[in-house]
């Protein structure tokens, strides 16, 4: 057709102008910052200096070392749970399953202030023990590289239910029935047919718990622990003194944005190597366990739930907690931390609510465009988009921090200020990080709409644009939203990137948890810790109600 | 409305859907495009349908060119294969949609809208949704969406290809007597040739975006000429082997073949290389009064019993089998596997065709 398309082709440019602005020059920035001296010249050398340095390589072996036992210890009990709620029925099983997902709700900032109430040396238990059995010594769960990995497992294991959940429920039985025909049985059945079946759900949530755990630098850093790749150019960051050290940060920043993509691409090739994807109307029927089984599942799950609901007790208490060292329990309580966070200035919430409402607005105005483009079209550059789509995921938030305090410094045209003078820099963060989850959630909706629901409203007589608003839009909008309002949660949460924009006067719920537990004002991080729980708690209750407990799409 | 489609080519990348296809479709005919899966004629229902535009080539409707005319300027009314009905909306919701959008009058919609129910015998159904409908139903549903706009032309992809079988034929009888009560030039895409024949007035068999051979469906199943169409359209037995030339009485070709110099006539233009073919139901055990025609001999291999005929295959000693058909079988006892036979077919049913495979 020679009609000349003159939206589509503007909307097209708009998208790639705000990814190319917004994502592709400041990591470009650190790149080049990486492979360039002060004077602008080409030169490996800040890779030298990475690589001959003993503390730093120590850190990036650490780092490797946390990811593995991490994806390690979340993926058997991640592949546990999710065989249990897939293939067995017993008492409770229904509440579990909702109950397994909700330490993913938990912020990871929050998550770990809650761990050090009660499992900290001067934490309830280690208080308990040493009043009841008269240790001397505390003991040490936390503090060190095995915390990390024990605070990052109980937090990010239902990322690999939620996939394999999905996975499994996708195998078709006759698959295992045919296993079965020819005597496998038991643990063998389950070892070298069903896992593998879910290879390719298991590996998309395993990524992510790695790079997680890899590009986390709050967690650490509250346990005490600096010899990680992540909180290591976080600290070269934020010195601002020294300028060989600041672009050190940027070189190890740069480094963990080139592992992620590795990693990515790694896992990528894996699965496109093991596509088991079959379309099956019949599903494995569950099997009701014996009263004695069905005992020890439960017991298994509620001690998990116990661990995974240790930080939302711990922080509870804190905020309302007055006095509380060297007891169990707080000695008094109050609301006065309440007070500060939410009646005092600077107006965290307000703000949070603001960056994150915002960052909506952008990620529905630029992603759902996108997956439209990446569901409908034949426009060229296509797979780019979905690359970056992907992309984004696996980019740390520290290496977009940094990215961003790099690339937009520079004074604006008519100011005397750089962009990360200006609050908006949050919101145009936080929507770049989470874009991906309303691409996809809006994606999986249109993929959902039948082509020919579209070409038979357009042989009736309804154009492009009435197509999408009067059948297109009914039928995907709650995709949209639940992806929206993902996008919308995980922004509230966000606690990497933006540690790094904050502006006196201007901070949101994370940089002023960040802040009063750096100050040592553990209460009031608490206090805003329990907010931000309530919050996501909500949004997760909605979301759940609008697309059932199928949230593992939106992960995958 | 004429249809009239020249030189219509089509590609996909490197592959060539539809390659230079010319066809003419005559006012009120229902005109069935036939062929297996990827043969181009979803592809060509699409193009006429404006979901595609073509790379070469015109399409008119009557005097008006529509290349280039997206679907909802072309005033066709389409059926899609898993109907297509938006779930969100009623069953009057989704037949009134179209006629919404033209922005008619309150009551007309809702005249058009009654008369487009009563047409497809959905009366009463206005009030549901399409999950609460069977698949008969949904059919019945879309049928009515695409006539309630009175369309020039009515394009129908395989609309029948989800239903069970008894239904089917059910809903084959109701499109066929819409059709010529409302005289609407309609398309018809399938790939079941039984499907084809029984409704169409001309046929279209399709292969690699070629059009090999149009015409009503008698002259179709009876004069095929080419081995494709022969052996795409009903069953035949197909036995290769070359002209000889022009012996027998009445113009009869002579054609060598493993089985020996066999009479036939040709079907389209045949010289040198061809291929027989012989209906099983032209195909009789034994040898008739007259001692004339082709006659060949074999060993029963195969008997299918199909209720309304009896199947004979039979091996001849060339290796080839050949099928034969017993109309009667209720008076009929069957043969043993293994019983020598003599197969006899007169000349005049004994098609000369060319090999294009």
């Amino acid at each position: 057709m020679s009609r000349l398309r003159v939206g589509p082709a503007v909307g097209v440019g708009l998208i790639w102008t705000f990814l190319v602005l917004f994502l592709i020059y400041p990591l470009g920035r650190i790149f080049y910052d990486a492979v360039t001296d002060e004077a602008g010249r080409w030169t490996l050398a800040n890779f030298g200096e990475f690589f001959t340095d003993r503390f730093y390589l120590r850190s990036l072996v650490n780092s490797m070392i946390l990811g593995v036992v991490t994806v390690f210890s979340a993926s058997v009990l991640g592949i546990t749970v999710a065989y249990l709620l897939v293939r067995y029925d017993f008492a409770g099983r229904n509440l579990f399953s909702y109950l397994t997902m909700i330490p993913i709700i938990s912020p990871p900032l929050v998550g770990v202030l809650g761990f050090t109430f009660i499992l900290g040396r001067a934490g309830t238990v280690n208080v308990l023990l040493m009043d009841v059995f008269d240790m001397l010594k505390p003991v040490n769960f936390l503090y060190g590289l095995h915390g990390v990995a024990l605070v990052e497992t109980l937090h990010l294991f239902p990322m690999i239910t939620l996939n394999v959940v999905d996975a499994l429920g996708k195998v078709d039985p006759s698959l295992e029935e045919a296993a079965e025909s020819v005597g496998a049985r038991g643990w063998s059945k389950l070892w070298r047919v069903t896992l593998p079946l879910t290879t390719p759900g298991y590996v998309a949530g395993a990524l992510l718990v790695f790079i997680w755990t890899f590009s986390d630098f709050a967690t650490p850093l509250v346990l005490g622990v600096q010899d990680l790749l992540a909180p290591q150019a976080y600290l070269n960051i934020v010195q601002f003194v020294d300028r060989r050290i600041f672009r050190m940060g940027i070189v190890i920043s740069a480094l963990m944005v080139l592992l992620a993509i590795l990693f990515l691409l790694a896992a990528r090739h894996y699965v496109a190597i093991k596509d088991y994807s079959s379309l099956s109307y019949s599903r494995i029927e569950r099997r009701r366990l014996s009263p004695a089984r069905q005992g020890l599942v439960i017991a298994f799950l509620s001690f998990l739930l116990l661990l995974s609901f240790i930080p939302y007790i711990g922080v509870t208490l804190a905020s309302v907690g007055k006095g509380w060292a060297l007891t169990p329990l707080p000695v008094a309580y109050t609301l006065q931390y309440y007070e500060r966070v939410i009646v005092e200035p600077p107006k965290y919430i307000v703000n949070s609510f603001l960056y994150s409402g915002l960052a909506v607005v952008i990620c529905i105005g630029v992603g759902v465009p996108i997956a439209w483009l990446l569901a409908r079209s034949t426009v060229p550059g296509r797979g780019a988009l979905d690359a970056i789509n992907t992309l984004i995921l696996a980019v740390p938030g520290t290496a977009i921090g940094i990215a961003y305090i790099r690339a937009f410094h520079f004074d604006l045209p008519g100011f005397d200020r750089g962009l990360t003078s200006f609050w908006i820099i949050m919101p145009l963060v936080l929507a770049v990080r989470r874009l991906p989850y309303t691409v996809r959630g809006s994606f999986a909706s249109l993929l959902l709409v039948h082509r020919s629901l579209e070409e038979a409203a357009s042989s009736v007589g309804a154009s492009g644009a009435r197509t999408f608003k009067d059948v297109t839009l009914p039928m995907i909008w709650k995709g949209v939203l639940v992806g929206g309002l993902f996008s919308f949660m995980t922004s509230l949460q966000e606690a990497s990137a933006v540690l790094f924009l904050a502006l006196g006067g201007w901070e949101s719920i994370t940089n002023g948890i960040f802040a009063f537990y750096i100050a040592g004002s553990a209460n009031e991080a608490a206090a805003l810790g329990v907010i931000l729980i309530i919050v996501a708690a909500v949004s997760v209750a909605i979301i759940n109600r609008m697309a059932g407990t199928r949230m593992g799409g939106v992960f995958g | 409305m004429i249809i009239e489609i020249q030189g219509v080519t089509k590609r996909f990348g490197g592959v060539t859907a539809v390659d230079h296809v010319d066809l003419t479709v005559a006012d009120g005919e229902l005109f069935t495009l036939l062929g297996p899966s990827g043969c181009g004629k979803t592809t060509l229902l699409r193009l006429l349908a404006g979901f595609y535009q073509p790379d070469g080539g015109t399409i008119r409707f009557g005097d008006r060119v529509v290349n280039g005319l997206p679907p909802y300027e072309r005033r066709i009314g389409m059926v899609f294969q898993n109907y297509a009905l938006w779930p969100h909306m009623t069953v009057a919701d989704n037949i009134g949609y179209g006629l919404r959008l033209r922005k008619l009058p309150a009551p007309e919609v809702h005249t058009r809208l009654r008369e487009g129910l009563r047409k497809v015998n959905l009366t009463g159904f206005e009030t549901r949704y399409p999950g609460q409908l069977s698949g008969g139903q949904q059919q019945r549903v879309a049928l009515a969406r695409a006539l309630v706009l009175n369309p020039d032309i009515l394009l129908l992809d395989e609309p029948l290809s989800n239903l069970d079988a008894k239904i089917r034929i059910q809903v084959r009888a109701e499109i066929r007597r819409l059709q010529q009560e409302l005289r609407i030039t309609t398309i018809y895409v399938t790939h079941d040739q039984e499907e084809a024949l029984s409704l169409s007035d001309r046929v279209a068999v399709m292969r690699d975006g070629h059009v090999l051979q149009v015409g009503p469906p008698k002259e179709l199943y009876e004069r095929p000429r080419t081995r494709f169409v022969a052996d795409f359209v009903g069953t035949n037995n197909l036995v290769p082997g070359e002209v000889q030339g022009a012996g027998g009485r009445g113009g009869d070709l002579v054609v060598s073949t493993a089985l020996g110099p066999l009479r036939a006539v040709a079907s389209g233009a045949v010289s040198g290389r061809c291929v027989l073919a012989v209906r099983p139901e032209n195909v009789a055990l034994g040898v008739p009064a007259s001692g004339e025609g082709n006659r060949v001999d074999g060993r029963v291999s195969l008997v299918s019993y199909l209720g309304n005929t009896l199947r004979y295959d039979v091996q001849t000693e060339s290796g080839l089998v050949l099928k034969a058909d017993i109309r009667d079988p209720w008076h009929h006892d069957p043969l043993p596997v293994g019983r020598p036979v003599t197969l006899s077919f007169p000349p005049s049913v004994t098609l000369a065709v060319s090999d294009d495979v």
